[in-house]
This record gives C-alpha cells, structure tokens and sequence, in this order.
C-alpha cells in the first residue's frame, strides 16, 4: 500500500528557522522552504503532513502557512533532542503505517516525481527506502551514507547493508564502497526516505542507550540488519540544502532558472555583472 | 619444452617449487646456463605473475653472479658506460637490454655478467617494493589520502571535543596517545620481512609482545616508551615537536610538510601524511596549510601541534620503537579526525590494523622500513601475527599468495596464564648492547636467499618453524627454560645458518661470559630483530634474575670496552626494566587545568617565550605559562622542570664545540702541519683544487691497457719465487691505517680489528686473516715471514694493543710501521658537494628514499654555508675531526719512521715487499705472482684484476703512451674507465732497493733521517693531491647519528706508477686474490661465490 503521510523534521535548534524562510517557487509565489516541501509531498500523492518543530514554535509554523494548508499538524519535539528523536516525537501520527520522511532544511527539483518515486519503490518492494546520491568523497563530512550491493535487476535500487552518519573517507573506504559507483564516489542520503514503523521502535532502543542525540543514520543502520531496506539512486534530481552559506541564494537561483522568471533572473544575474564590470573599468579610468 | 628452472618457479607442488637454484646449475658449462639465462629473460618478460617474475629475476642474479662468471676464463667483454648509467639511473630493463645486446655481440664476460647481476637484483627488488608501495595505497582506508589533491576536496575535521578552548583556563584540550613497543619472543627468521609474508605467509609466523619499558636504575618503573600529544593552537602553523630530540618546527605550507630530511621532525611529518592530516595526493602544493585548517579546524586563524616524546629508549633498540611511535603519533591523529571511533582509551580491532597499513605507508613515505610486526605495540599483551593468503576481494589477490597486512590473534590468559607471564617477566633480561647496526642489507640478504631457496637457508627455515611450535607449546605450558633454550637454539642454529652476519663477536663474548657466571641458571639467549648487538634478551632461573640484571650492567659495558675499536658501537649497554602492556596503544583527553604537555616540552619550549615581551604571545600561550607555571608548584610529575627550566635559560658556559680543547692537544701531539693545511684550505677555497680539479685534463690520451703489457703469473712457474721466500727474502705490508669508513659508514673503528667473518669456528678480524695466511706461507716455506702493519694515529693504539695480545698466538716477527701524517677535515665546499651529488654518477634511490635524500642534501649544503665552507670541521669527537692522508704516505712512512731499517738490520737479506691492502683477504704470498715479479725486473709489480660492475675507482690505463694506474678520483670523465678492462688490486710487490732508488736513497742511507725526511718530501711533492668527501658520523642524544660529509685531502700510493723514473709492471691476477672487501654488504656474496673458502684455504690458524 502506497504511504499517504509524511513526516517533516525542522527541530534542530540551529536551524528553526530555516523552514520558514521564504522565496519565490517555479511560478513565481512567493512561498516559504516549508510549502515548497510540503507541495512536493501533495504531488507525490501524501495526503497527511506532520512537522515536527521545536516546542514553542508550533505557533509560528502555523501562521506562515497559506490559507488551504490548515490540515498539517504542528508536532513538538520530545527531549531529549535529536534527530532520531524528533522522527519519534511523530510515532503517533505516523502509526502503524509507512510514512514519507523529509528534512526541512532541503529543497529539491523534481522534488514531488522524487517523492513519487520512492513512494512508489517502496510500495512495491514492500521495505523502507532511502533516496540517495553518488557523491564524492570530500562531501562525506555533511551526509549519512549508505553501504550496500546493486539490486539485481538495475533500476538504480541497492540493497541497504550498512548506514554510517558523517563518515570520514578512511570509515567509507572500509565499509561504505558500493560496485560500480566510481572510485571516490559514495551514496549519501538525498533527505527524503520512506520508512516502516520498525524505525521508532529502534529509535527508541537506541535512545535508551545512549547518552546524547541519536542519528537517524544509526537507527536506519539498525533498521538495516532487521528488515529490508532499499535506497533509490536519485541520479537527475537536484537538492539544495539551505543550511549552508549562501544556501538559501544557491536554492532561490536553481529554482528560479528552473522556472517561468527565469529570463527575469538570468537579466539580473547579467546586469549585475555588467555592472560590476562597468564599475571596475570606470575605477581603472579614474585612476589612471 | 620448458626447463627445469622454469619447473621450479611455476609448480604448485611446494616439493618442486622449493628446489635450489643449485640443484640445476651446479657445474654445467657456460653454454648450458646461458640457454638458461635465455629462457628465464623470455619468461619474465612475458608472465604476469608478480612473483614468478620476481624469482626468475633472483634466478637470472644468480646465474650470473654465482655460477657463470668460473665458467667463462679468458672473456673480457667490457661494461658498456650506457648500461651502467642506465643502472645507476634504476633504468634497470634498459640496462639489461643493453647489457644483453653487448653480450650477443661480444660475447658473454664475467664483467658482464657481473653488471647483469647487479641489474637482475635490483630489478627484483624494485618489483617487490613497488608492490608493497601498491599494496600500501591500495589498502582500504587509505586509498582516499592519494585522490585528494586540493585543499578544496579535503574530507576531514577534528573532533569538536578539541577545538575549543577550557573557558576557565584557556588552554585548548590535549589528546594524549601513549603505546608499548614490541618485542619478538620467536625471532621467527625475519618471517616478518614483507616480500616474505606475500610469497610464502604459511611460513610468516611471530609470537609479539607488547611491553613497557624503562632503562634501569633507582626509582624508574616501566610504561609506555612512546607518547605523542595532539591540540589545537591560535596560530595558522602545523606545529612540530619532539621532546626527546628537542627540536621544534613550524610549517606554513603543505610542501613543507613533505620535506622530510629537512631536520629531525621527519618521522612525525610522515606521521601526518600517513594520517591523511594532510593527504598524500597534496605533495608539491605550495598553498598554505591554514586551507586545511580552514575546514579541519572550523577557521584559518587556528593551527595544530603534534608532540612526540620517547621515553628515554636508545634508537636502535631492536624493540621497533620508531615504528610503535609513528603508530602512536597516526593514531593520536586518527582519533583526532574520527579516523577513529573511540576518542580515548582502546582502540578496535579494525582501527588497529589501519593504524598498522599507516605506519607501513609513514615508513615508506619517511624511506625507512620495517617489518609487519613492527606496529605490534598498538596491539594488548601477547600476539600471534601470521601471513594470511590473499582471498578473493583482498587487492593482492591474483598478484600475490599472501597479503600485505597479517593476522592479529591476542592472547588471553587461557592461552597464557598469568603466572606464565610473570614468570616470563621475572626470567628475561632485556638489554641493549650498544652496538650500531645497519640491518637493511641482512633484510636483503634474507629475502634473496629466501628466493633462491638455498638449501642450507631453506633447511634453517624449516628448522625456524619447526621452533617457533615449540616456543609456543613451551609458552603456553609457562615453561620459561624451554622457551630459553629453543630461543638459544634459534639464533645458534637456524638463524645463523640463513644470516651468518646476525650473530657478532660481541653477542658470543657476552654469551660465553654469562653461561660461564650462571651456568645452568642462564637458560638462553634470545635474539631480538635483524642483527644481534643491539637489542638482545638473556633468560635466567627467576631466583638469578636480579643478580642478572645486575650483573649484564657491568658485564656488558666491560666487554664493549674492550672491543670499542674494532665494533662498531653506538652507545654505552644498557639494562631495561620491562613489563608486559595489557593495554596496547591508549589515549586520554587532557581539559581544564591538566591540558598540558609533559614536563620536558616545557624545558625547551619555555625559554624562547619567556626571552619575549608577555604581550606579544598568543592569548593561548599566556594562558599555558601560567598554567604551567602554577602545577610547577605542586604537581609531582612537573618536578624538577624548573631546575630544567633554568639550566636551559643559563646554560653553563659553552666549550668550543664538543671536541673542546682537546682537539688543539692532540694536533699538536700528533704533529699536525698547520702550514700545509693552511695552503689546502686557501687552494680549495680559491677553486685550485676540489673534486672537480682531481681529474686529468680531458685532453689526456687515455686508453686501456694492452693484453700484452700485462703480466699474467703461471701458477707452474712457481720457483724462482718459492726460493726467494724461503731465503727470506720477502716480507708483508700491509696498509692498516684505515677506519672502514664504508664497512661502518664512517663509526671510526679501526676495519683491520673488526671481527667480520667467522672462520675456523671463530670469529675473526682482518689482522687475524692477514697473519694467518703468513703463518702457513712460513710454514710451507719453512721460514719466517716479517708481517708489517702500517697504521695510523687513528689505529695505531688499538692495534699495538690486539697485537700485544696475539703474541704467542703468532710466531713470526709483526712489526707496527705508525703514521706520521694527519690532516683535519673541513666543512666541504658547497661547490664540492653539488659536483658529488649532481655531476657525479650516483645510484639513483628508490622513488621515495631518492626524494628523502634530495631533501637531505638541501639540509646540508644550508649546513656548510651556516658553518663555513672550508672551516675546520671540529663539532665531533676529536679523532672523528682529524683524518687519514692517504696510503701513498703509509709506504714512505717506512722510510722515514725506522721500521724498515731496523728490519734490514735485522734480516738483511730481504728484498722483496708485498705491499697490500687491509680489504684484500687474497693477497698471500704466492711464489707464482713473486716469479712473474722477480723476471721482470721490475722496481714494482702492481696486481689488477678483471674489471667487474662493482670496481669502481680507476684502473690500469696507458695516459699519454705510459701505462699506469688511474685513481678514480683522477678520470677525466666518468666514461672513462668503463674502457679499462683491468681493475688495481692495490697490493704491490716492491724491489726494496730500487724502490729506495726512486727516492735516491739506499739501504746504507736510510740511517739519516734528515735525508730520508727530505728524500720522502721532495717525492711526496710530486703526488698529485685529492680532495675528497668523506661520511663522518657524529652521536648525540640516546643512540642518534647524523652523517655528515666532510672535505679531506688525500694521496694515493696507485700514483707512484705515474713517475717515470719508476720501472713498473702490471699482473692479472684471479678475482679472488685480489678483490677487496669494503662493504659489509658485499659479503654475503663474497661467502656464496667461494671467496671466504679460499682465503681460509689461505690461512693456518
């Protein structure tokens, strides 16, 4: 059965924010981080949405959302802080289904076909599956990753046996390197996974054990020896994290020339260099 | 059909493939081994398989060096220059080729084959090494440090646990790494050596204990001999520091980090490229390391130190402490970056094995090499390390039987129960015996014979194995004294039968001394690593073990005393305290208060800062003073670092360097002729004379010395010669005022004295060979040869006194001849050095090692300009400063001291000298040379041989029509001699009075030492004089050695041809007579080719 919920994390403390910035989408409205993400669910076919926000901010949320978005719910983050734990903090929404998992410091292109696909992948398989990308090696630092073999068959499916958070290369190298990516080249998670009710419950095993935050990469690597798991090769699809430096401008740019103003964005960008050229050349004339 | 040989190197049968060499080529003609030869070229050529190639290679080397050169008399093919240049430039196939080519068209030679030899060799062992470098990078886990080649794609960050600084006190934290070493209980027949592991890894098997240590003495308790300290600095500089060798660095830029001779922080550089800190594929960048910090440190302000500190552990401890600490210095850095999981404490079992893949990959990148058991101190307690075979996945699979990186098995206390372990500790006296040693060529010599399998090395390995079972029933049991006697058994026995050379002089004084002090209480010797001499292990009843300890402290220093000038040692013995680590290499985090380094870093770390104004430091720094300052006042570990403190703020007043005052003293005693050296440093410093002056102007006719001019001894013509021996007409010379400084690369013991080669159960020194083969000369000529020894002031003491002792042992008359000349060595000439190293042909290294050398030369053409070009070398021990003028002066020497006067006097019917080097062990008195020399007539008969790869150093030529021997040193161009078939020998036979004619002088006269002062003046005038580099090794610190290359003077006696008043002949002679031993390297070849047979067939003992 296809998944109808999603669960949007945007908990982390540094970055509660970030999902309530906005920007302008392919046609042109003005929208925040988090209805972009949220239209990319409605088109894959999710019908329920929950977000799971710092407590106290559940306010917040809900007056940036538009008129017609009134069904999502605003989940408060449970302590202790985390994100395994923030996944946890919507185990009652979620119940006993499947479910859609998105980061809400992300924006994608194609962002609602990806979100089909991996609902579709994982109705079919039957399994949680993770989107994930090849992607060199000096990145490893701001990605989980994913270790495991080619599906026979293709489709761009791999059998998911090991799942390590923010590995170093020489951690990749020994248990991460997957046939036939390129050498250098590992999967690292895309921010978006479908997964299965198993994940709380190890979720919560873990977070009995440990003494800080739990990654979601620990708790999928659990869920990895416990049940099927697939991750899904999003080769073509863009994701633009928001969380960076200048990441925000970098998504807003992508999304923009992808759009119906992208000749308006491209006159921009060439305007202001044709005036930073002028610029230099009139500062280069008064000098000599 | 294929051959036998081919049999051998493929079969999957272990009772084929493990067949000697021998067993085919042993007695067949030459044209038998040269079809050989052919099918072994065509196999390696075209087979895959790595070490298929690679025995077909050793089998070629073989062949060549062993076998074909007794079976091709009278060929005289000569070494085309471009081959030889092709192997100095490890263009080894070229070589090869063009060797083969010479060959097809000349004919085979022993020249050549000597030159095919050396390539096929070194071939074979840069196959190997390029294998292991391949399997080195190609370990999982390592291969991203070769990919990452900008600062853009660099992967890491430190642990944010260290990247802020304690609030309260300002200190950033420290990570503090300590680690064991290692000792090798099974010795295990240097199994450990990589190429043996891949080829044959059900053989590669060693019992590894990791240890604490600590020189012995009150007070002292063992603990990890090797620390390293990482932390954060605000400062954009990749800071360095060894404590115990005390010196500090700080690098800027990613280059410098590769730069690894540049001064003393070599191994803790190739420590963080091995850690990927900053990754290989980086070399050559010029940018800045704060664009690494940027992303490892979160910011481009802040900056790294790394820390190394040993434990008061002498270098050479066979104890692989280098290794343990470059292991302990990656993984500090390691668990810095998450490399490693855990930040502290244990680290896992697969940490462990990249931390070891990383040290074999530090040691490669800093030149050196060790043994896969060698990082065995990151590993707890007792270990089994064994060769495991490739499997499929495993990146040697296909390429080799066995992988890289070997199989860690810990013991537990079921295996080993606790009492056996403390049984162990309460037997075993582990020492090191001071000796220096320079295992690379023992390591070679094993993999060689290991390839060859040669029967007698072949059966000691199976006997090794055979042992090493029985060591580890004997540990398991707890039975200490069966553990003793199968580890004495192993290195009288198997060990000694593979490596001849791992056993010394010394380790069998010290062995015959204790056995005879405990008797049954000392249950054995134990040998640790590649040569005996340095570290070592004696095992004793437990109830003996504290007199033992005791005892080896007085024992060894004793014997070391007596035998100092003829061994090489490098420190004085010492006794450890040890004890078993159950922990294997272990980290802790320092915050707060504590984040400090050990006491000792403060002691040179401090001075500098404290000569600044307090406010010109770093907020880091001010913090740490005063930190450091207030635990001064009451943490016990700091005490005494304030009196280090300020011994390093007033140091007591300085000496003039460390030959003091005593270098004038003993310049003066030995009659040092300040106005020649004056003029030689002016002519060198105005370019008159240097390396480059040595050489005759290139429009000297220079041509090889015609067939007919040479005289060739016929062994059936032996009478004339024998008569005039037994008349007593003969004595021996021989040139004894040498120092090896090849044998010990410049150690300055006297080479006449080192015990070097075990012959009649025994070992013996050079003098002894020498006075031996007089003794049975005298005896089959029933009279009594006069021996002479000349010396030098550096070998004349030592000398006297061994011969002192040899009294009874030699009936004849040993005269010593003492030198008159010294000279003092000079910083050399930077112009001197480059034309050495960039003008003169020199052995290309292996990639590595080549850039290690490039860097070390940087670093000391920076030292002879910071000390002066030319200026007197004087910061060294005082006789390391003086040096030897040459063996032209040894001869005249005679002349002038007396000694062949008195010897006239006394048996005046002597005529003839045989004048020889110590290094030619042939040279006896042959009735057959001494015809050929009395028929000729000649003043003086100069032995050559037939040019062979390795004779380098001039040779017989005619120059300008007048044939005469040129000094290497003295050859217009260096493709010179590779024309001159014929080698010089450098033993002479002398017609004493018309000897004495070339100087105008007579038997008569030689009673007027003014007159043979200035007879000896006016001809030494005419010698031309060389200037020459030379290897000087100077000691400090705890068994360190550096090498420096001085400039010194030289004339040579080959010269003496060159005065055409002097009437001499030249004699081919066979190789055995007359080559010369002068590395130690070369004698393993020189036991294997028949050489050490017949020189003791020479000898009466």
């Amino acid at each position: 059965m296809k998944p109808k919920k999603a669960i949007i994390t945007a908990a982390n403390p540094r970055q509660r924010s970030l999902p309530l910035q906005t920007l302008i989408d392919r046609e042109g409205l003005e929208r925040t981080v988090l209805e972009v993400l949220i239209e990319d669910t409605r088109r894959a076919g999710i019908e329920e949405v929950a977000v799971v926000v710092m407590p106290g901010d559940e306010d917040l949320y809900r007056q940036s959302l538009r008129a017609g978005d009134e069904g999502i719910q605003f989940l408060p983050q449970l302590t202790p802080p985390g994100y395994a734990q923030a996944l946890l903090s919507a185990e009652a929404f979620a119940g006993r289904e499947p479910f859609l998992h998105l980061v809400g410091d992300h924006i994608y292109s194609g962002g609602g076909e990806s979100a089909r696909r991996l609902l579709d992948i994982a109705a079919a398989e039957d399994c949680a599956v993770s989107a994930v990308q090849a992607t060199r090696e000096h990145l490893l630092p701001r990605f989980g990753v994913v270790g495991g073999q080619p599906v026979r068959g293709g489709r761009s499916l791999y059998k998911v046996e090991t799942v390590r958070e923010k590995p170093t290369p020489t951690e990749a190298e020994q248990s991460l390197v997957v046939s036939g990516l390129r050498s250098g080249y590992y999967l690292c998670f895309f921010g978006m996974h479908v997964l299965t009710p198993s994940v709380f419950r190890i979720i919560r095993g873990l977070t009995e054990h440990a003494a800080g935050p739990v990654s979601l990469s620990a708790a999928l690597d659990e869920l990895a020896r416990q049940e099927k798991y697939l991750a899904l090769e999003v080769g073509s699809a863009h994701r633009y994290d928001v969380g960076v430096r200048y990441g925000l401008l970098n998504a807003q740019l992508a999304i923009a020339l992808e759009g119906e103003d992208r000749e308006e964005v491209l006159a921009l960008l060439v305007g202001l260099l044709a005036q930073r050229q002028a610029d230099a050349a009139a500062e280069g004339a008064a000098a000599k | 059909m294929t051959s036998r040989l081919l049999d051998i190197i493929t079969s999957p049968e272990p009772a084929v493939r493990n067949q000697p060499l021998e067993a085919v080529c042993a007695g067949l003609p030459a044209s038998e081994l040269l079809a050989h030869c052919d099918e072994l070229e065509t196999f390696r050529r075209s087979h895959d398989n790595l070490y298929q190639r690679v025995r077909a290679l050793f089998f070629l080397y073989a062949i060549h060096r062993f076998h074909l050169p007794p079976a091709l008399p009278g060929s005289r093919a000569l070494i085309p220059y471009e081959a030889y240049e092709s192997l100095l430039g490890r263009r080894f196939e070229e070589s090869i080729r063009l060797l083969l080519k010479t060959q097809a068209a000349e004919g085979p030679s022993p020249g050549l084959s000597s030159a095919l030899a050396a390539a096929y060799r070194s071939l074979a062992f840069q196959t190997l090494a390029d294998q292991v470098r391949r399997s080195v990078r190609s370990v999982a886990g390592n291969r991203w440090m070769f990919r990452t080649g900008h600062t853009a794609d660099y992967p890491l960050r430190l642990r944010p646990e260290l990247t802020s600084p304690d609030p309260a006190t300002g200190l950033f934290p420290v990570l503090r790494e300590t680690t064991p070493v290692r000792m090798d209980l099974s010795h295990s027949g240097w199994s450990d050596i990589f190429f043996l592991g891949m080829d044959f890894p059900e053989g590669a098997r060693v019992l590894n204990i990791s240890i604490d240590l600590t020189v012995r003495r009150p007070g002292a308790k063992p603990q990890p001999p090797v620390e390293s300290y990482l932390r954060v600095i605000d400062e954009p500089v990749l800071r360095l520091t060894s404590v115990d060798l005390g010196a500090t660095v700080d690098l800027h830029t990613i280059d410098e980090v590769f730069d690894f001779a540049k001064d003393y922080l070599g191994l803790l550089k190739a420590a963080v490229i091995a850690a990927g800190l900053v990754p290989s594929g980086m070399e050559g960048a010029a940018r800045p390391l704060s664009d690494l910090f940027a992303p490892l440190l979160g910011s481009p302000h802040l900056g790294l130190e790394l820390v190394s500190k040993v434990n008061d552990i002498p270098k050479g401890s066979r104890l692989a402490v280098s290794t343990n600490l470059l292991s302990c210095l990656i993984a500090v850095c390691m668990r810095a970056t998450s490399q490693a999981k855990s930040l502290t404490g244990a680290l896992t079992e697969e940490e462990r094995r990249v931390v070891a893949a990383r040290a074999i990959l530090g040691e490669w990148l800093g030149g050196s090499g060790g043994g896969w058991q060698d990082s065995g101190g990151v590993w707890p307690g007792i270990k089994l390390i064994e060769g495991v075979a490739a499997g499929e996945g495993d990146p040697e699979f296909g390429i080799s039987r066995g992988r890289l990186l070997p199989r860690h098995t810990v013991w537990t206390e079921a295996d080993v129960s606790r009492e056996a372990r403390e049984r162990l500790q309460n037997s075993l006296v582990l020492v090191h015996g001071g000796m220096a040693q320079d295992v690379g060529p023992v390591l070679e010599m094993v993999t060689e014979k290991y390839l060859l399998r040669s029967g007698a090395e072949w059966h000691g390995r199976q006997e090794a194995m055979r042992l090493f079972d029985e060591i580890l029933a004997t540990l398991r049991a707890g039975d200490i004294r069966g553990i003793g006697d199968r580890t004495h058994r192993n290195f009288h026995g198997p060990i000694q039968t593979i490596i001849p050379w791992a056993g010394n002089h010394y380790t069998d004084g010290l062995i015959e001394r204790v056995r005879a002090e405990f008797g049954s209480h000392f249950h054995g010797f134990w040998m640790l690593g590649g040569m005996a001499g340095g570290g070592m292990g004696f095992l004793f009843d437990p109830d003996s073990h504290p007199r033992a300890l005791d005892r080896l402290a007085e024992i060894m220093p004793a014997l070391k005393r007596e035998l100092e000038h003829a061994v090489p040692f490098a420190m004085e013995p010492v006794v450890y305290d040890f004890a078993i680590n159950p922990n294997g290499t272990w980290a802790e985090l320092k915050t707060g208060a504590d984040a400090l380094l050990p006491a000792a870093y403060y002691s040179f770390a401090v001075p500098p800062l404290v000569r600044k104004e307090l406010r010109s430091l770093p907020p880091s720094k001010r913090a740490e003073l005063a930190r450091f300052s207030a635990a001064c006042q009451h943490d016990p570990s700091l005490s005494g670092a304030v009196e280090q403190l300020f011994e390093r703020l007033l140091p007591r007043a300085a000496e003039d360097g460390p030959a003091g005052n005593s270098l004038p003293r003993l310049l003066a005693e030995l009659g040092f002729d300040t106005q020649q050296h004056e003029k030689i440093r002016a002519d060198l410093k105005a370019g008159r004379i240097g390396l480059a002056q040595n050489r005759l102007p290139a429009s000297t006719t220079l041509e090889d010395a015609p067939r007919p001019d040479i005289l060739v001894p016929d062994p059936r013509r032996s009478a004339p010669g024998e008569e005039a021996i037994r008349a007593g007409t003969v004595a021996v010379v021989t040139l004894a005022g040498g120092v090896g400084t090849r044998w010990t690369r410049g150690a300055g013991v006297v080479k006449g004295l080192n015990p070097f080669h075990r012959m009649a159960g025994r070992h013996r020194s050079f003098i002894d060979v020498h006075l031996a083969k007089t003794r049975r000369t005298s005896r089959l000529f029933n009279t009594t040869l006069p021996h002479i020894f000349t010396t030098s002031y550096l070998t004349h003491t030592p000398t006297e006194q061994y011969l002192c002792r040899l009294q009874n042992a030699h009936p004849g008359p040993v005269l010593l001849s003492p030198g008159r000349a010294v000279g003092l060595r000079m910083v050399p000439m930077v112009r001197d050095l480059r034309y050495a190293w960039e003008e003169s042909p020199q052995q290309l290294l292996d990639e590595q090692k080549q850039k290690v050398r490039e860097s070390l030369h940087a670093a000391l053409v920076a030292w002879a300009l910071s000390a002066g070009e030319a200026a007197d070398y004087t910061d060294n021990l005082p006789m390391q400063c003086l040096h030897p003028v040459g063996h032209w002066f040894e001869v005249p020497n005679l002349l002038r001291n007396g000694v062949l006067r008195r010897l006239l006097d006394e048996q005046p019917r002597l005529r003839y000298l045989m004048v020889h080097n110590v290094d030619t062990l042939g040279a006896a008195v042959d009735p057959a040379v001494l015809t050929a020399h009395i028929e000729s007539g000649a003043a003086g008969t100069f032995e050559v041989i037939d040019r062979w790869v390795e004779d380098r150093g001039g040779g017989l030529a005619k120059v300008n029509g007048r044939l005469r021997l040129v000094e290497g040193l003295a050859m217009p161009d260096e493709r010179a001699e590779f024309a001159l078939s014929y080698y010089n020998s450098g033993t002479t036979w002398l017609d004493i009075d018309r000897f004495l004619a070339l100087f105008k002088l007579d038997r008569y006269s030689l009673g007027n030492e003014t007159a043979v002062a200035a007879a000896v003046r006016a001809v030494t005038a005419r010698m031309p004089t060389y200037i020459t580099l030379k290897d000087v090794k100077r000691r400090w610190g705890k068994g360190q050695e550096d090498i420096f290359p001085v400039a010194q003077f030289e004339k040579l006696w080959g010269d003496v041809t060159a005065l055409p008043e002097f009437d001499c002949r030249f004699a081919l002679v066979p190789r055995r007579r007359g080559q010369q031993l002068k590395e130690v390297a070369q004698l393993d070849g020189w036991v294997r080719d028949g050489s050490a047979a017949y020189v003791e067939g020479l000898c009466d003992w």
